[in-house]
């Protein structure tokens, strides 16, 4: 038994805005996404003693809220239709105030990312946003890393066909206010 | 001297950083003389940025305080706890250490904890009033037969007018054996959990809610979700692991 574990129950109070974030990210809910991040806050203090102190505390508690999410999902599944999951995917983007262009094309990459199937999905959320490394990605989701990489371009090329990015389009115009 | 073929995955890894150095400067080379090499490269460039541009800034969103309050309390719950016994080490994700109280971990489960004992008062009552329209023996045996063997995801017609859709399987903080079921009626739906003891299936929480086209109300589904927590499930078992505990009887 280690004497200096770092104590999970802090570390989790000060990761909430980041496993909000991936929770939202995820199930683009923000009411599950909360549930989610309390569910999986309880669980992490409860098996607290099975997180390795020499591993990333982010990745172990994406891990566990992503199979949270998965749990849910199955449950949804199996239960047959759910008005909730209709639900979770007609919520939108931060509740805003002027729709600008640029905030209308940031909305486009949110409302495709929710159209990407779930695996693909997970990926791209913790690599792109939440930028973990490819093999950090592979032990949250307790797949080879060759299936993260595949998943991961997959899911790009789908992004970028549902958004435009990229097709036919100069770099610079989704960096810079091109679109007018 | 043939040019070097760069496949998809090559170039995604080199835009997140995570291609080794002496491909990346072979690719680089390459990206000099090569436009369409570099529109490839521009997609994983660019849907990167764009993700991380959507999605970074929810950070900066206010934790609603609620849930803020919520975990902080979990938190100084369990700094308050004596450190766990070493050989829960391993387990512990699985199946989590039991002697934690309920109500250190998690003030906010009382309130529903109290709603939970009316209900299954409720179920009670009507269990006992079932037996007048079916053998109440039969359907337990059927009941019991059916969650011994049928797979989680399953729909069991039982008696006349009454239908069993298993949910999942998961093992408790005791490590007993237990599983999520709903029962649907003409006019309503039981959301059950119950768990094997000594080879019976024991009712721990059921909660009728009136018949809602084939789905348990999600506030059901919190309390059951708040339950699961309280009893510490485990992760539902995959279907492998789930034959196997079923088959087990001595769990």
């Amino acid at each position: 038994m280690t004497n200096d574990t770092p104590p999970v129950p802090q570390r989790l109070v000060e990761f909430l805005p980041n496993l909000r974030r991936f929770a939202i990210s995820l199930c683009h809910s923000r009411e599950l996404a909360d549930d989610l991040v309390q569910a999986a806050c309880e669980r992490a203090i409860v098996a607290a003693d099975s997180f390795a102190p020499d591993t990333r505390f982010d990745a172990w508690m994406f891990r566990i809220l992503r199979n949270l999410w998965i749990d849910h999902l199955r449950r949804a599944r199996t239960a047959g239709p759910q008005e909730e999951i209709e639900k979770a995917y007609d919520v939108s983007v931060p509740s805003g105030e002027a729709a600008t262009h640029a905030r209308m094309e940031l909305m486009e990459v949110a409302t495709a990312l929710q159209k990407l199937p779930e695996e693909q999905r997970e990926v791209l959320v913790l690599v792109c946003v939440e930028e973990l490394s490819y093999r950090d990605t592979a032990d949250v989701l307790s797949i080879p890393i060759g299936t993260v990489m595949s998943r991961l371009a997959r899911a790009r090329k789908n992004l970028a066909e549902l958004t435009g990015i990229s097709l036919g389009e100069k770099r610079s115009s989704n960096t810079k206010g091109g679109v007018a | 001297m043939t040019m070097e073929h760069f496949d998809d995955e090559t170039l995604m890894a080199f835009a997140d950083g995570e291609l080794d150095a002496a491909t990346s400067q072979r690719l680089e080379t390459a990206l000099e003389a090569d436009e369409a090499l570099a529109e490839r490269l521009a997609v994983f460039l660019d849907t990167r940025l764009a993700v991380g541009s959507a999605m970074k800034p929810l950070i900066d969103e206010p934790v609603p305080e609620a849930l803020a309050a919520s975990v902080r309390r979990m938190a100084e719950a369990a700094d308050a706890k004596p450190a766990s016994a070493p050989e829960n080490n391993v387990l512990a994700f699985e199946r989590p250490e039991p002697s934690m109280p309920v109500r250190n971990r998690q003030p906010w489960l009382i309130p529903i904890a109290a709603s939970i004992l009316a209900v299954i008062t409720g179920v009670g009552g009507y269990m006992s009033g079932r037996g007048s329209v079916e053998p109440g023996a039969s359907f337990e045996s059927t009941l019991s037969a059916a969650l011994d063997r049928e797979p989680s995801g399953s729909d069991v017609t039982l008696g006349q007018s009454e239908a069993l859709h298993i949910v999942s399987s998961f093992v408790d903080g005791r490590g007993e054996l237990c599983r999520e079921y709903e029962l649907k009626r003409q006019n309503d739906t039981t959301a059950t959990v119950a768990c094997r003891s000594n080879g019976n299936w024991v009712t721990r929480l059921a909660l009728s809610s009136p018949r809602a086209e084939g789905y348990v109300p999600a506030s059901s589904q919190e309390t059951i979700d708040a339950y699961l927590a309280s009893i510490e499930a485990g992760e539902p078992l995959a279907a492998d692991a789930e034959k196997n505990a079923l088959a087990g009887k001595a769990e």
